[in-house]
């Protein structure tokens, strides 16, 4: 009572006679969630000391770079035929091996959907499949497929195909969950069996999301080809990955960007695809789609008064059986033309080997035999369980650095919270620059700058964290209520009053969520770093599999999914308690 | 309404005005009681329609219209009674039978369920999925004779021109209408319709409820219509039906119905004095501003019967 005396409201006589307010009770589950936070806030302060991140050493390994670069000189490049050709290989691959998650995914999302999974012990089949899929790195996928097809492309399309089938059917069922349940009670009033039920009342629904997830997932797995690069899939990694290997750093970072304009490109183009196939209007998610937003920003306001015919014209059955090529059925059509001719180009660039499918089945038990049991063979246990404690260590002190970093940029880059537009944009422009440098090359880079180790690693995840979480964190405090805000503002607070009172608060939900969604993807990509020499556990998965020591690879594998899986689950319980 | 012992010879029809020679009874509920969970949505409800008859079922929201449609077509399962539809026990119906039957069976529904980003054409043509094996994914899978048809209804319901556009940059009015040109691709005998004009304008209303009427009286349809305006009902309807906390309360044909009568089923259908009130307090303003109050009430009911 002592606090509320110092209020004047309570001098009202109305008011005065309350007693202490009863106390909120606090869930268990939430008080071991907000200890579950300060631990692991905790335990990246101490990894963050372990990663050995030093400014004054990075000051210092600065002019080292600058030596560094005077002597490889100036970057260099293959003969444009060449690099052409690689690149429309790694295009190619890349692109076969999304379009067979996108077929693979769709069964497994209705399977895995609530309201079209024909029971439960189909859906928990489907639900393992997305979660082991998408926890085994497409690089481990690639070193068995090496080994199984030796080279080619084949390798490359199995290893990009299999593990995204994770995240497109994740997203794909996530879709068919929140269709409108209508037009497929329409079709089943008239008769319609299941299957025409999905064909003709969810598939339409889902078909423009499936699209725009397919195409995101491409611009993925663009990045991702670099590192597969490193364990012989062809293309522009593995050409990058040689001239690494002999040392040959200006043809190295020469291949680094190319690999950086060809995915900036990319995205450009399936943002554009977004935006005409399906008539959705780009959201700005990333460089592609502010580039589109610009170039069709004055075409939109005249297409949508083309829409309605002509009223006055004549029209009968007969006419109208046939289809008139109106605006919209010539832009359809040329779309799927364009559509089907990557497709062809692509599996005709990649050349597959159709009979390898045949005949390698009947090396699989040989490779199998290879692969079982797991041991840690030459490796001291004690070794692998301190590089996966360093991985670990690495994904946490990055997640922390992003985090600060950040909810700072991403504070600054909120309508509602930034000073100006001009800081708003200049913010905002930041984060997309960030995202659209693939972490692979920005790790290789840091190497270069700054030696191999766990230091490059970090700092290449934290880096390209901020382009995602510093976005994720802007929507999410411009999407909080404006009443509150208007409410504090009303009361004469300060910007940063505001700032602290109203918005923050209401974004901490959020925030946490986003938060623990980067731990999760960076303890991913930190078991991966380690292949390019940024730190970790992905080193001695590369040194097992190049030593054909593939009880080891298992061992590591495995390590990498028990961890893999426990911040995903571990990030699930947080989403549900603090929902 | 006692149900029916024996559904193949049902006893004296429940609309006292039908004619001389009453036509056979295509829809037959007998004693239909649902339950969700704890809610009873339908209490031995028991209702007999007969070919060519348009049947308005009246109430409020929640007092079981849109449960008892459903039961009609199969859609959803009594917790006891048994339905029969067009010769046919639903209830023991399951798999293509069932489809079968559906497909007889046209359904309209409240926010009209078409598919959003597909072309007005492809979802009339939805309709006849039932008559066709597998799935169909786009126009030509449907082959030319169903595309003629489906304009044909298309032109049925005036929207003929609209074929190749988006049904959702339809208005409100023209998607309902798309949504009976789907119904009638099945070539129903029966059609229900789920409080078809509840999200429409008073004007698209009586469009789409004097389609619905025209068509049921050219292709010798049944209709069982759910609406909750007793107004609307009483100018469409030849029979009407009242709900209230899923029981049948009322069933009564429209043809010379008196104020008196009127006033009843308004008094039927509501749930509260207050209510009851407000209505006669409406009626009144109604009478007097067309003249006296029992002309007013045999006007309506003139205008019931066409």
């Amino acid at each position: 009572m002592t606090a509320v005396t110092e209020r004047p409201r309570t001098t009202d006589p109305v008011l005065a006679p309350v007693a202490a307010p009863p106390r909120r009770r606090v869930s268990p589950e939430r008080v071991a969630a907000g200890l579950t936070i300060v631990a692991l806030l905790g335990l990246s302060v101490v990894a963050l000391r372990s990663v050995e991140i030093d400014p004054a050493r990075m000051l210092q390994s600065w002019s080292n770079a600058e030596r560094f670069f005077g002597r490889v000189g100036a970057i260099e490049f293959s003969p444009l035929g060449e690099l052409l050709q690689l690149t429309t290989l790694t295009l190619g691959l890349v692109i076969c091996g999304t379009l067979l998650a996108a077929v693979l995914s769709v069964p497994v999302a209705v399977l895995a959907a609530s309201n079209t999974t024909p029971g439960p012990v189909w859906r928990a089949a489907a639900r393992f499949v997305t979660v082991l899929a998408r926890a085994v790195p497409d690089v481990v996928l690639a070193m068995v497929f090496v080994l199984l097809f030796s080279l080619g492309t084949l390798p490359g399309i199995l290893a990009i195909g299999l593990h995204s089938v994770g995240m497109i059917s994740k997203l794909f069922a996530d879709a068919i969950e929140q269709i409108d349940e209508g037009p497929r009670t329409a079709v089943r009033a008239a008769g319609g069996t299941r299957l025409q039920q999905f064909t003709a009342g969810v598939l339409p629904q889902v078909l423009p999301s499936w699209v725009a997830t397919v195409l995101h997932r491409n611009d993925i797995n663009l990045r991702g080809s670099v590192i597969l690069g490193y364990v012989g899939v062809v293309g522009l990694g593995m050409e990058m990955s040689f001239a690494f290997k002999s040392l040959d750093y200006g043809l190295g970072l020469g291949y680094a960007l190319v690999i950086f304009v060809l995915c900036v490109v990319m995205e450009i183009v399936s943002s554009s695809v977004r935006a005409a196939m399906l008539g959705v209007a780009p959201t700005g998610r990333g460089l592609g789609d502010r580039v589109v937003r610009r170039a069709t920003r004055r075409r939109t306001a005249g297409a949508s008064a083309a829409v309605v015919p002509d009223a006055a014209a004549p029209v009968s059955v007969d006419s109208m059986l046939r289809r008139p090529w109106d605006r919209t059925r010539v832009r359809n059509t040329s779309w799927g033309a364009i559509a089907v001719a990557v497709v062809v180009a692509s599996v005709l660039v990649c050349d597959v080997a159709w009979s390898d499918l045949v005949t390698v089945w009947s090396g699989v038990p040989a490779v199998a035999v290879q692969f079982w049991p797991p041991s840690f063979g030459s490796y001291e246990t004690s070794t692998m369980v301190a590089a996966m404690g360093e991985t670990i260590a690495i994904a946490l002190a990055a997640t922390l650095l992003t985090l600060v970093a950040s909810v700072v940029i991403g504070s600054l880059a909120a309508r509602n919270v930034a000073p100006s537009r001009g800081m708003r944009s200049g913010m905002r422009l930041l984060l997309v620059g960030i995202r659209g440098v693939p972490e692979v090359i920005l790790a290789i880079v840091l190497i270069v700058v700054t030696g191999l180790g766990t230091q490059a690693g970090t700092l290449a995840l934290a880096l390209g964290g901020v382009g995602l979480l510093g976005k994720l964190i802007a929507d999410s405090f411009e999407e909080v209520s404006a009443g509150p805000e208007r409410a504090l503002a009303a009361t004469g607070a300060t910007r940063l009053q505001v700032y602290a009172g109203a918005t923050l608060p209401q974004g901490t939900r959020a925030l946490v969520g986003h938060t623990f969604y980067m731990l999760d993807t960076n303890i991913r990509a930190a078991t991966l770093l380690g292949i390019v020499g940024a730190g970790g556990v992905g080193y001695y998965l590369l040194n097992a599999s190049q030593g054909s020591n593939y009880g080891a690879v298992t061992a590591i594998v495995l390590m990498i999914l028990v961890t893999v899986l426990a911040v995903e689950g571990l990030a699930m319980w947080m989403r549900k308690v603090l929902r | 309404m006692t149900p029916h012992a024996d559904p193949a010879a049902p006893a004296a029809p429940s609309a006292p005005g039908s004619a001389a020679a009453p036509a056979e009874i295509v829809v037959s509920l007998e004693g239909i009681t649902k339950r969700f969970g704890t809610t009873t949505a339908l209490d031995s409800a028991s209702l007999d329609v007969r070919r060519g008859e348009v049947v308005v079922l009246l109430g409020l929201s929640g007092s079981g219209k849109s449960t008892l449609l459903r039961h009609v077509d199969g859609l959803e399962r009594p917790t006891s009674g048994t339905v029969h539809v067009l010769g046919r026990e639903v209830t023991a119906l399951s798999g293509r039978a069932l489809r079968e039957l559906r497909s007889e069976v046209g359904f309209i529904f409240q926010q009209f369920e078409l598919v959003p980003s597909l072309t007005v054409l492809e979802n009339v043509l939805t309709g006849s999925l039932a008559a066709v094996r597998g799935p169909r994914l786009g126009l030509w899978s449907y082959g030319r004779p169903a595309r003629a048809e489906a304009l044909a209804r298309l032109e049925r319901v005036g929207l003929l021109e609209r074929a190749y556009q988006r049904a959702d940059t339809l208005s409100g009015g023209q998607q309902q209408r798309v949504a009976i040109a789907r119904a009638l691709m099945q070539r129903p005998q029966v059609l229900l319709a789920d409080e078809p004009v509840a999200s429409l304008d008073p004007e698209s209303s009586d469009q789409v409820m004097a389609l619905i009427r025209e068509i049921a009286v050219d292709e010798g349809l049944t209709v069982i219509c759910s609406l909750h305006q007793v107004d609307l009902a009483l100018s469409w309807a030849d029979r009407i039906v009242g709900l209230r906390h899923g029981a049948v309360v009322l069933d009564t044909a429209t043809e010379g119905l008196s104020k008196a009568q009127v006033m009843e089923i308004y008094g039927r259908v509501a749930t509260s004095t207050g209510e009851l009130e407000a209505i006669e307090l409406e009626l009144a303003g109604a009478a007097s501003a067309t003249g006296t109050g029992s002309a007013a009430g045999a006007a309506a009911s003139g205008d019931a019967v066409r």
